[in-house]
C-alpha cells in the first residue's frame, strides 16, 4: 500500500492552546480520507502543511515521498486544492479566470474544464465579484479539478452549495475516486464523509481523537433497537432479562438495547410476552461514532480544555 | 528565470485601470504646470526687482568713482603743494642723493650678479627694497628731518620715496650739483606722481579681481587725472600773489570731477558711430543724471568729513565712513533685512521652486505613490489577505517567482509611468522654447529620474512590507502610512528649505527634511549644475534594491494562512 500523504508528529503551535499537536496518520493511494472537527480545531492549519503554505514547528509531512515545505513546487505537479475560503483573483469573469489558471497550470486543453461546467451548470461568464457564495464555489470546484490531479485537497469544498448541487458534487467526488484519485477532504457534515470516504479523522483541540473505518462502521453485525413499553410492569420485567441496555429511559419506560444480528430472533421472542408501544432500529453511523467518543472523551477530561 | 508570464499578465489586467489613470492624470497635470509657466510672464516681476538692484549696484558704483577720484585730485594737490614748500625744497638736493645712491648701489650689485642690468619686474623689486630700507632710516632720524618729512605717515614717505626713484630712472645723471636741479627734479617727480597714481589704481583694482581692460581704463582715469589736478596748481602758483587755499582747489576737484563723470556717461551711451539727435538729447540727459548723482556723492561726503572732524575717529576712519555714507544707493536706505528679502526674491528662480521643488518633489509624486501604495499591497500582502493567493500557489509555482514577478510587475509599470511622464515633460519644455526656457532639457531629464528612483524607492519599501505581513491593514499602514509621512514631511519641509524666499521661510521646518526620504532627490543641485545629486540618486537605487530583496526572501520564507 502506497502512502500518498504521510503526517508525522506534526506540530504548530500557535500558542494559547490552538493550533495541532503530534499528528499522525497517512493517506494511502486511491483511498478518500475525510476530516472532521468543530471550526477552530485545526483542520485548515493541517490542509496548509500538507499545501505548504506553512512551515511545521517539528514532524514531518510528506507527500509522494516529497518534503511539503521544501518541495512544496514540485509537490503541486499532482496536487489540486480548494481553499476553504473562497477568494479570487482581481480578474473579470469566471472564463478570465480559469484561462489564467489554465495558463499557471500549463493546461493546454480546456475540455475538462468546459464539462465540469455543465455538469455544475455554472454560468462562466459571470462577473466574479458579484457570484453567489454557491456559484464562487462551484468556480473554485472547477479550477481546482480541470488540471485532472492524482492528488485532490478539498478544504469544507461543499459550503455554500444547495443540497441538489451538494448531491451532485458528491457523485464527482466518487467519480473521480473511482477514477483512482487520492483524496483528502475536510467537512463539518458527517453524512457527506460518510458517503464518500474511506476512513475519517476526528480531529478535536488539535488533536486526532480517532480514526474510524467508515465501511466497518457501515458494515457492523451490532445493532440497537429502542424500545417502549405500555406499562411499568413489563418494563421492569423486560430490564431483568439480562439484554445489553446501551440507554434506560425510566420516564418512558424506554430502552435501548444493542444486539449481534444473530440474537435478533430471541430478543424477538422475548419481546412477545410484553405491551409494546413500538420497536425502532438505532442506526449506527458516524455521527453516532463520533459523538461517543467524544462524548468518553469529554467525560474523562482527556485532552479537554 | 523566476518568472511567470501568466501571474504578470494576471497582476496586468487586475492594475491597469489604476496605472492609466495615474499616468494620465500626472502627464496632465505636469504638461500644465510646464505650458502655463511657460507661457505666463512669470519672471518680470523678478526681473524688474532685479532691476531695482543692478541700477542700485550701478549708482553706488558711479557715487564711488566720483568720490575716489574727488580724493585723488585732493591728494593730488597736497602732493605738489608739499614739494613746493620750502622746508622740502631745501632738502631736496640730500634726500636726492641719499635716496638715489642706495637704489645705484643696489642696481650695481644685480648688474654684477646677472651680467646684465635690471629691467621690468626686477628693477620694480630693487625700487620696492630701497623703499622699505630708506622709509625706517629716514624715519630714524627723527627731529633732524624738516617738518614736512616728519608729518609724513611711512606709506606716504614710501610713495615720496618710490616717486623720487622713477624720477631718477628718467634723469640718472641728475644730482644736486648739476643746474636748474631744483626744477628738473620737481618736474620730474611731478610727471612720475601721475604715474605712479596711474600704476597704483591698475594694481587696486586688478587685486578686486577687475579684469585687465577696466584696471586699465582706471588706471588712465587716475593718471588723466593727477596730471589735469598738478597742471591746474602750476597753472596757478605760477601767479604772483598765489595763495595756497585747500577750499578753492576742492572747487575745483568737483568741478573737474563731476565734469569726467559726464563725459563717460556720454560716452558709454553712445554707442554707435554717427549717433542721431535723439541719441544725443538722450545720452546729454543719462550724462546730466550722472553729473548730479556725482555731485550729490561729492558734497554727502564733505559735509561727511566736516561733520566728523574733530571726533574720535582717524582721519582714515573718517573718510572710509564719509565714502561709505556718500556712495549708498537707494536701496541701502531700506532697512538690511528688507532689502535682503527683495534681493532674494529678484534672484528667485520661480521655475525651478515650482517645477523641482513643487512638481516633482510634491505633486507630481502623489499620485505614483497612491498607485504604488495601492499596487505593492495588492500584489503580495493583499492576495494573501483575501486568499486568492492560493490559486497561484496550487500551481506548480515557485514562491519566489511569485515574488519575483511581482516585483517585476511594480518596477515596470512604474518605469513605464515614469518614461510617459518624461516624454509629456520633454514635449512641453519643447513646446515653451526648448533649453532657451528656464529650465533646459538635461535638467527635466534629471528631474525625472529623480522622481522615479524616489518612487523606486517607495516602491521597494512598499513591497517589502507587502511581502512581510499576510494582512491588508499592516502592510498598508505600515508600508503607505510611512510613504505617506515621508510626502508630508517634504512639504512641510518645503517652508524650511532654502529654496523658499527668506521673508516665507521658517527655518526651523527644515527639520522635516531630516525625516523624509525625499531629501535625496536634490532638485536644487540638478539645477546649480552640482554633482552632489549623483551620489543621493545611488543611495534612492541602493534603497529599492535591498528593500525589494528583502522582500522576495521574505515572502519565500514566511507562512501564509492560505
Amino acid at each position: 500500500m502506497e502512502e500518498v500523504i504521510k503526517v508525522e508528529h506534526l506540530t504548530k503551535d500557535y500558542g494559547g492552546g490552538r493550533g495541532i499537536f503530534d499528528l499522525n496518520f497517512f493517506v494511502a493511494k486511491g483511498e478518500t480520507f475525510g476530516f472532521v472537527g468543530t471550526n477552530g480545531s485545526g483542520k485548515t492549519t493541517t490542509i496548509r502543511n500538507i499545501m505548504g503554505f506553512i512551515k511545521p514547528k517539528s514532524g514531518k509531512v510528506t507527500v509522494l515521498g516529497m518534503d511539503a515545505w521544501k518541495d512544496a513546487c514540485k509537490i503541486k505537479e499532482n496536487v489540486a486544492y480548494i481553499p476553504g475560503e473562497i477568494a479570487f483573483p482581481d480578474l473579470t469573469t469566471g472564463i478570465e479566470f480559469f484561462k489564467a489558471q489554465a495558463e499557471l497550470l500549463g493546461l493546454k486543453s480546456m475540455e475538462r474544464a468546459d464539462e465540469l461546467i455543465k455538469r455544475l451548470q455554472l454560468d462562466p461568464s459571470a462577473n466574479l465579484k458579484r457570484m453567489s457564495k454557491g456559484m464562487k464555489q462551484k468556480t473554485a470546484i472547477v479550477a481546482a479539478l480541470m488540471a485532472d490531479k492524482d492528488i485532490l485537497i478539498l478544504d469544507e469544498p461543499t459550503t455554500g452549495l444547495d443540497p441538489l448541487m451538494r448531491e451532485t458534487f458528491l457523485e464527482l467526488i466518487l467519480e473521480e475516486k473511482k477514477r483512482g484519485k487520492t483524496i483528502l477532504m475536510s467537512s463539518q457534515m458527517f453524512d457527506e464523509l460518510e458517503t464518500t470516504c474511506d476512513r475519517v479523522a476526528l480531529i478535536y483541540n488539535g488533536r486526532i481523537i480517532d480514526i474510524a473505518d467508515v465501511n466497518a462502521i457501515k458494515n457492523s453485525t451490532t445493532k440497537a433497537y429502542k424500545i417502549e413499553f405500555t406499562n411499568k410492569e413489563d418494563y421492569q420485567k423486560f430490564k431483568k432479562l439480562k439484554y445489553n441496555i446501551i440507554r434506560d429511559q425510566e420516564k418512558y419506560f424506554q430502552v435501548t438495547v444493542q444486539i449481534d444480528d444473530s440474537e435478533i430472533n430471541k430478543l424477538f421472542k422475548s419481546l412477545s410476552k410484553y405491551n409494546l408501544k413500538f420497536v425502532s432500529e438505532v442506526k449506527n453511523n458516524l455521527e453516532k461514532h463520533f459523538t461517543n467518543i467524544l462524548e468518553k472523551e469529554i467525560k474523562g477530561g482527556k485532552n479537554v480544555f | 528565470m523566476y518568472f511567470s508570464k501568466a501571474l504578470f499578465k494576471q497582476s496586468m489586467k487586475a492594475n491597469w485601470v489604476k496605472w492609466v489613470c495615474v499616468t494620465v492624470a500626472t502627464c496632465v497635470m505636469l504638461a500644465i504646470v510646464i505650458i502655463v509657466l511657460g507661457s505666463l510672464a512669470i519672471n518680470d516681476i523678478r526681473d524688474s526687482l532685479k532691476d531695482v538692484f543692478t541700477q542700485a549696484d550701478q549708482e553706488s558704483y558711479l557715487k564711488e568713482n566720483s568720490v575716489d577720484s574727488y580724493e585723488a585730485y585732493n591728494l593730488s594737490i597736497k602732493f605738489v603743494d608739499g614739494l613746493e614748500s620750502e622746508g622740502l625744497e631745501g632738502y631736496m638736493g640730500l634726500a636726492w642723493g641719499m635716496i638715489t645712491s642706495s637704489y645705484q648701489q643696489k642696481i650695481n650689485e644685480y648688474t654684477t650678479a646677472n651680467g646684465q642690468a635690471p629691467t621690468g619686474e626686477a628693477l620694480v623689486s630693487i625700487k620696492e627694497e630701497t623703499v622699505d630700507e630708506l622709509v625706517a632710516t629716514i624715519k630714524s632720524l627723527g627731529d633732524y628731518l624738516p617738518a614736512e618729512f616728519q608729518e609724513m605717515s611711512d606709506e606716504e614717505l614710501g610713495q615720496f620715496i618710490y616717486i623720487i626713484l622713477m624720477a631718477y630712472d628718467d634723469n640718472p645723471d641728475l644730482s644736486a650739483t648739476s643746474p636748474d636741479f631744483i626744477e628738473t627734479a620737481k618736474a620730474s617727480i611731478k610727471g612720475n606722481f601721475a604715474e605712479y597714481a596711474g600704476i597704483t589704481a591698475y594694481n587696486l583694482y586688478i587685486s578686486q579681481g577687475e579684469t585687465e581692460e577696466v584696471a586699465k581704463g582706471y588706471q588712465a582715469q587716475a593718471t588723466t587725472l593727477a596730471t589735469t589736478a598738478i597742471g591746474r596748481y602750476d597753472e596757478l602758483a605760477g601767479a604772483d600773489d598765489f595763495v595756497y587755499d585747500e577750499d578753492e582747489f576742492k572747487g575745483y576737484a568737483n568741478e573737474y570731477v563731476i565734469n569726467m563723470i559726464y563725459n563717460q556717461a556720454y560716452n558709454q551711451y553712445i554707442t554707435s558711430e554717427e549717433p542721431t539727435d535723439e541719441e544725443v538729447a538722450a545720452a546729454e540727459q543719462y550724462a546730466v543724471a550722472a553729473k548730479v548723482i556725482a555731485n550729490t556723492a561729492i558734497s554727502t561726503y564733505e559735509l561727511w568729513i566736516d561733520e566728523l572732524t574733530g571726533s574720535e575717529m582717524t582721519d582714515a576712519e573718517i573718510q572710509a565712513y564719509a565714502r561709505e555714507q556718500a556712495s549708498a544707493s537707494i536701496t541701502d536706505q531700506i532697512p538690511e533685512k528688507v532689502a535682503e528679502a527683495l534681493e532674494e526674491l529678484g534672484n528667485m528662480d520661480i521655475y525651478g521652486l515650482i517645477i523641482g521643488s513643487i512638481f516633482y518633489r510634491i505633486a507630481g509624486l502623489l499620485l505614483p505613490m497612491v498607485f504604488v501604495i495601492m499596487v505593492a499591497n495588492g500584489l503580495l500582502a493583499g492576495q494573501v489577505d483575501s486568499g486568492s493567493m492560493a490559486y497561484v500557489l496550487s500551481t506548480p509555482t515557485k514562491r519566489r517567482t511569485v515574488a519575483c514577478t511581482q516585483m517585476a510587475y511594480l518596477m515596470i509599470s512604474l518605469l513605464a509611468m515614469f518614461l510617459l511622464v518624461t516624454v509629456t515633460s520633454v514635449i512641453s519644455i519643447w513646446i515653451v522654447g526648448g533649453n532657451n526656457f528656464a529650465i533646459n532639457f538635461a535638467e527635466i531629464c534629471l528631474f525625472n529620474l529623480g522622481a522615479f528612483l524616489t518612487m523606486f524607492a517607495f516602491a521597494g519599501y512598499c513591497f517589502m512590507c507587502s511581502a512581510i505581513f499576510n494582512r491588508s491593514k499592516y502592510s498598508m499602514s505600515i508600508g503607505g502610512g510611512l510613504s505617506i509621512f515621508m510626502l508630508v514631511c517634504t512639504i512641510l519641509g518645503l517652508f524650511g528649505s532654502n529654496v523658499v524666499p527668506s521673508a516665507m521661510r521658517i527655518d526651523a521646518m527644515n527639520v522635516f527634511n531630516y525625516f523624509s526620504i525625499i531629501s535625496l532627490f536634490d532638485t536644487v543641485s540638478i539645477l546649480n549644475g552640482s554633482i552632489a545629486f549623483a551620489w543621493k540618486f545611488a543611495i534612492l537605487a541602493g534603497i529599492a534594491i535591498v528593500t525589494f530583496i528583502i522582500g522576495v526572501f521574505r515572502f519565500e520564507k514566511k507562512d501564509l494562512p492560505l
